[in-house]
């Protein structure tokens, strides 16, 4: 065999090897990138939840103030009212006092139903403590990607317990909405109306 | 209502005062409360309840596996259950009442809501 097939032979050889190389590393990056675009849908997905819950947590936290703006305001009428009353009294003009009290009555039960109406609105908790929750899900399921991935790298960087395997279980609905329903009352209550027939 | 001792089940305590507050509004006052599925069972032996209200999503127990299995044990087969729930995708509706609800609320819900579908399962 001439020195010139030897260098041809060997040539060969290298250029064999590093198509086996080049293929490996190919597939290597094909494994990498199913997880890769997984975590890209999801990041955009966990960013919509919680910019929808800060145009939540704004709208009812307005809805809010703005009864709680009307109860104080009716607080003080009815502090000013029992005020007059007192001073009539003292004065001896005890006419009005049955139609200022009857007056004060009804902003006492006007105040205690914007209280419940209030109450009715702090609903949104539950539903943005869901959003949260998933949003929260969303992160961990990349957090778990992107773990797999540098673990396949071999590099041992990334130390300590996954955040996901840390935190608590969550139990959630996805389409969660403090405004949107998918189903209307009026909807639902026909479907247990035929349903149940 | 003298008799009406109803369940609450909700993850949620901020909920389960709602619904509490909702309910002793409207009149319903012996209520007792529950934080998921798994709990709701053990207070159906203690508590002996007549109505029940329960959520859906919660962990250890969710609200269909909890009504599922209450519809599993003869005792409980006339109980009537009020799923109150964020869920509102018209196949969960169908699927819970499949396993037993008696009726649904999507949260958020009103007060009058609340108690008019009370009202409305104890007269049916």
């Amino acid at each position: 065999m001439s020195s010139k097939d030897t260098l041809h032979e060997n040539v060969q050889k290298e250029i064999s090897e590093l198509t086996a190389s080049i293929s490996e590393v190919v597939a290597g990056f094909r494994k990498l990138q199913r997880p890769l675009i997984e975590s890209h849908d999801k990041v955009p997905q966990a960013t919509s939840q919680l910019d929808k819950i800060t145009e939540q947590t704004e709208a009812v936290t307005a809805q809010m103030l703005d009864m709680v703006e009307k109860l104080t305001q009716r607080e003080d009428e009815v502090l000013s009212g029992l005020e007059t009353i007192r001073e009539k009294i003292k004065a001896g003009e005890t006419d009005s006092i049955d139609s200022l009290i009857e007056t004060l009555v009804a902003k006492t039960g006007d105040n205690i139903n914007e209280g419940y109406q209030i109450m009715e609105a702090l609903q949104f908790q539950d539903i943005t403590a869901q959003q949260m929750d998933h949003a929260a899900s969303l992160l961990e399921d990349v957090e778990v990607k992107l773990h797999g991935i540098i673990n396949s790298m071999g590099d041992s960087r990334v130390q300590g317990p996954m955040l996901s395997t840390t935190s608590k279980k969550r139990a959630y609905d996805p389409n969660a909405d403090m405004v949107t329903k998918k189903t209307d009352q009026d909807a639902i209550d026909s479907i247990f109306a035929n349903g149940q027939k | 209502m003298a008799d009406l001792k109803i369940l609450a089940v909700d993850d949620s305590p901020t909920m389960r005062r709602i619904i509490i507050n909702t309910l002793k509004r409207a009149g319903f006052n012996d209520v007792v409360e529950a934080a998921d599925g798994k709990d709701a069972l053990a207070k159906m032996k203690v508590e002996k309840p007549n109505f029940v209200i329960t959520d859906w999503n919660m962990p250890e127990m969710d609200g269909l596996t909890f009504v599922t299995t209450l519809r599993s044990q003869a005792e409980y087969a006339n109980l009537p259950v009020l799923m109150v729930t964020t869920r509102s995708v018209k196949e969960d509706i169908v699927e819970a009442m499949k396993a037993g609800v008696n009726n649904y609320i999507v949260k958020p819900f009103t007060p009058a809501t609340l108690k008019e579908k009370i009202e409305s399962m104890l007269a049916g």
